[in-house]
């Protein structure tokens, strides 16, 4: 996961990339988790919420580390 | 409150030195602006930062945007850079202001972002794209850092805000409604279309904050909106009251039963104002009160209609009273028990749509346009080194304040901060940098001023100048990885600074100093016309858009000072708008013949409003007293009905309004 990503010929670190994935993810997590009334047993949903970024950011970065810079760089 | 502050001012302090250490550590370009990022974000309430960051990032990566298209094709042309430069500030403003809600920050930033970002760098255009990114890295840095913070150490959130500021203003309608009816003496302080009309505001604003909440805060945007309308109910009731009942006592025709009426209302809302939890005494089942007029041998017509009225009246206002603290409570805790038509409006409610100042919003982008454009002269034509400077903070500067009637002395204000900043800037910067090395030691020189500034925008009254004071400071200080002494460097970098927005301010004060009462009137027409082609077309009228509207005239008349100013009555507007809501719904509901009177006269009305917005008073009179007494003697002729006391109400209020001259006595001849 350490490099960088290039679009069009920016170099745009790949962890940046990952970030915003995740942040996206866990806007959509958290949507869900709050229509299932599940925050009502979180005692710091900010904690929770930060705490669930980097869960989804760890996973998405598995998840991508063989598809990782290294295919993506020019 | 101390310990809260202090909570604050610690969680912005780790912050701000949390962002100054990744900009170090990343081998930023302008550390610095992480720092006061920092503190633009800060905000005592955790949904307030999450939005601001989120909008701030957006708009700093349109503006960069914008100067990455306009820098390199026309760096060469530098009267053609500064008039892009120009109008791109003013189109942004333009369109910052007509959005009234926090999210206008964007716009704005969009604005002058392009300008920050693009002026700095026209000696040397291949670093644009450089600066961009930097910019937008440490924004970025900054806004992440401030999100967390206030996030993470025991934010406080927009849900018990709204709470506490709801609470508070039905407890004073409450004593204020008390006050009218016993003593009929107006409060003193700010009228009361202004009050209400603020905390319809600011409930708006807390609304838009909301959706940045932490995940534990429900959706309620649906309560709030009807909870807006009905408080926005409250004073045009009142006020119909009273003047009804002002005319009963005018004529020695108050019957003890009526003033039985007025009593209970008063004791309820005395009540209420004393309870130690206001929201626990919401009575969830809507009362059924008698609607018949108490006494049952009126003296004459007239009296039977005024009573019937103040009657009317007083039971709409206890009904939006018993809506509020129902709401209220229901914003508290969603599963309290609600009348079910009441929750099913709750569950429709559209949000309410906020009056849009287009002359204000474009004066203000031709007003920042011109001020870029002056500074930018001086620069060009006096090969004035650090004129991009002060070109950049005369955008700041008729961005920030543009939204008052008079901007003028808060940019003066701002110079002072400005002022302030940079004695404290220059000792750390001359006499304290050169002794120290290291991320540590800097942290720890700089950590007290960062507490205190933080502190300072925890106190609501030190907010302003603490921000301007953070922001001048750290950007005076223009931390950089490697540290240079120039003192000439720092005095004409300032100095450009203080400039920039004396052109401001300067170009404000020609150009658009709006006149408190002028504006009031222009705001008035706005809102008659809006009130004629509702009444037109039958549309639905909003009460709080309507309270929105008069809210703004009665602001600027407050702030003028003035008491009475000649064909300005909002209060008056307000209890039209509001009986003609009546009129209009009652319309809907009504047999075909009774449907058509008062449709009569709702057009009529509609009429007159439209001749009022253009400068004409009284043009239908005789067709318009026509209608309202047709209207008032079919209804009294048909079988007595809740809504039909509430629209004879709302005829005879209208006909008050209205007709001031044309007293009801006229009335019987028309119907016979």
């Amino acid at each position: 996961m350490i490099g960088e990503a290039s679009i069009h010929g920016v170099f745009v670190p790949w962890l940046l990339i990952l970030a915003l994935a995740s942040f996206v993810a866990t806007q959509l997590v958290r949507r869900v988790l709050r229509r299932l009334g599940f925050y009502r047993v979180v005692w710091h949903a900010g904690l929770f919420d930060v705490a669930l970024f980097v869960i989804v950011l760890w996973l998405l970065t598995l998840g991508t580390a063989h598809i990782g810079p290294g295919s993506l760089r020019n | 409150m101390f310990s809260q502050r202090l909570v604050f001012a610690l969680a912005n302090t780790l912050a701000v030195l949390s962002a100054l250490y990744i900009a170090f550590a990343f081998d930023l370009e302008r550390p610095y602006w992480a720092v006061f990022s920092v503190f633009i974000v800060a905000a005592p309430v955790s949904g307030m930062v999450r939005s601001k960051a989120i909008y701030r990032w957006i708009g700093t990566i349109i503006g960069g945007a914008g100067a990455l298209l306009m820098i390199p094709p026309l760096v060469h042309s530098p009267e053609l850079l500064s008039l892009a430069m120009a109008l791109w500030v003013g189109f942004w403003l333009a369109i910052s202001l007509m959005d009234r809600t926090p999210r206008s920050y964007l716009a704005m930033l969009a604005g002058y972002t392009a300008a920050i970002v693009g002026l700095s760098v026209v000696d040397a255009p291949q670093a644009i794209f450089d600066t961009m990114v930097s910019r937008i890295e440490e924004i970025s840095i900054g806004i992440a850092c401030g999100a967390l913070a206030h996030s993470l150490f025991f934010p406080r959130s927009v849900a018990g805000e709204l709470d506490a500021r709801i609470e508070s203003t039905l407890r004073a309608s409450a004593r204020w409604i008390a006050a009218s009816l016993t003593e009929l003496a107006p409060p003193s302080g700010p009228s009361a279309p202004t009050r209400l009309s603020r905390v319809v505001g600011e409930i708006y604003t807390l609304n838009t904050h909301l959706a940045w909440e932490t995940s534990d805060v429900m959706p309620i945007g649906g309560t709030l909106s009807v909870l807006q309308d009905r408080l926005a109910s409250l004073l045009p009731a009142l006020s119909s009251a009273e003047r009804a009942i002002a005319a009963l006592r005018a004529s020695n025709a108050l019957t003890a039963p009526m003033q039985a009426a007025i009593d209970a209302t008063v004791d309820r809302t005395h009540g209420l104002a004393d309870a130690p939890d206001i929201l626990e005494e919401a009575r969830p089942a809507r009362s059924t009160r008698p609607t018949a007029p108490p006494s049952a041998t009126p003296t004459t017509r007239w009296a039977h209609l005024h009573e019937q009225t103040a009657l009317a009246h007083l039971h709409e206002l206890d009904a939006a009273l018993d809506d509020c603290l129902v709401l209220a409570r229901a914003l508290r805790d969603p599963g309290a028990p609600m009348d079910a038509a009441l929750r099913r409006e709750a569950e429709s409610a559209r949000r309410v749509p906020l009056y849009r100042d287009v002359r204000l919003a474009l004066v203000s982008g031709v007003a920042a346009a011109a001020a870029v454009l002056v500074a930018c002269g001086l620069w060009i034509a006096g090969a004035w080194t650090e004129g991009g400077i002060a070109a950049q903070f005369a955008a700041i500067g008729c961005s920030f304040f543009a939204r008052l009637d008079q901007p003028a002395p808060m940019i003066r204000s701002a110079i002072l901060g400005v002022l302030v900043a940079l004695p404290l800037a220059a000792l750390y910067e001359f006499a304290v940098f050169p002794g120290i090395d290291g991320f540590p030691v800097l942290a720890l020189v700089l950590a007290p001023v960062f507490l205190a500034l933080s502190y300072m925008q925890a106190v609501e009254k030190l907010a302003g100048s603490a921000l301007v004071i953070a922001v001048s400071f750290s950007g005076a200080l223009a931390l950089q990885e490697t540290y240079v002494a120039d003192f000439a460097a720092f005095v004409n970098i300032n100095l450009a600074e203080v400039a920039g927005l004396l052109i401001a301010m300067a170009v404000i004060l020609v150009g658009r100093t709006l006149d408190p009462i002028s504006s009031a009137r222009r705001i008035a027409r706005g809102a008659w016309r809006a009130i004629g082609r509702a009444a037109q077309r039958g549309a639905r009228l909003r009460p709080a858009h309507l309270l929105d509207c008069i809210g703004q005239v009665s602001m600027r008349l407050d702030a003028s000072g003035a008491r009475d100013v000649h064909a300005l009555n909002p209060l008056q507007d307000l209890r039209i708008g509001a009986n003609l809501a009546t009129v209009m719904s009652a319309e809907t509901n009504a047999r075909p013949d009774v449907a058509r009177r008062l449709r009569a006269v709702r057009e009529a009305i509609g009429a007159q409003y439209r001749a009022r917005s253009l400068g004409v008073r009284g043009v239908n009179d005789a067709t318009l007293a026509s209608a309202l007494d047709r209207g008032i003697g079919e209804l009294e002729a048909g079988p007595p009905q809740r809504h039909a006391s509430a629209t004879i109400a709302a005829l005879v209020s209208l006909r008050m309004d209205l007709l001031p001259d044309r007293g009801l006595g006229g009335l019987g001849a028309v119907i016979a």
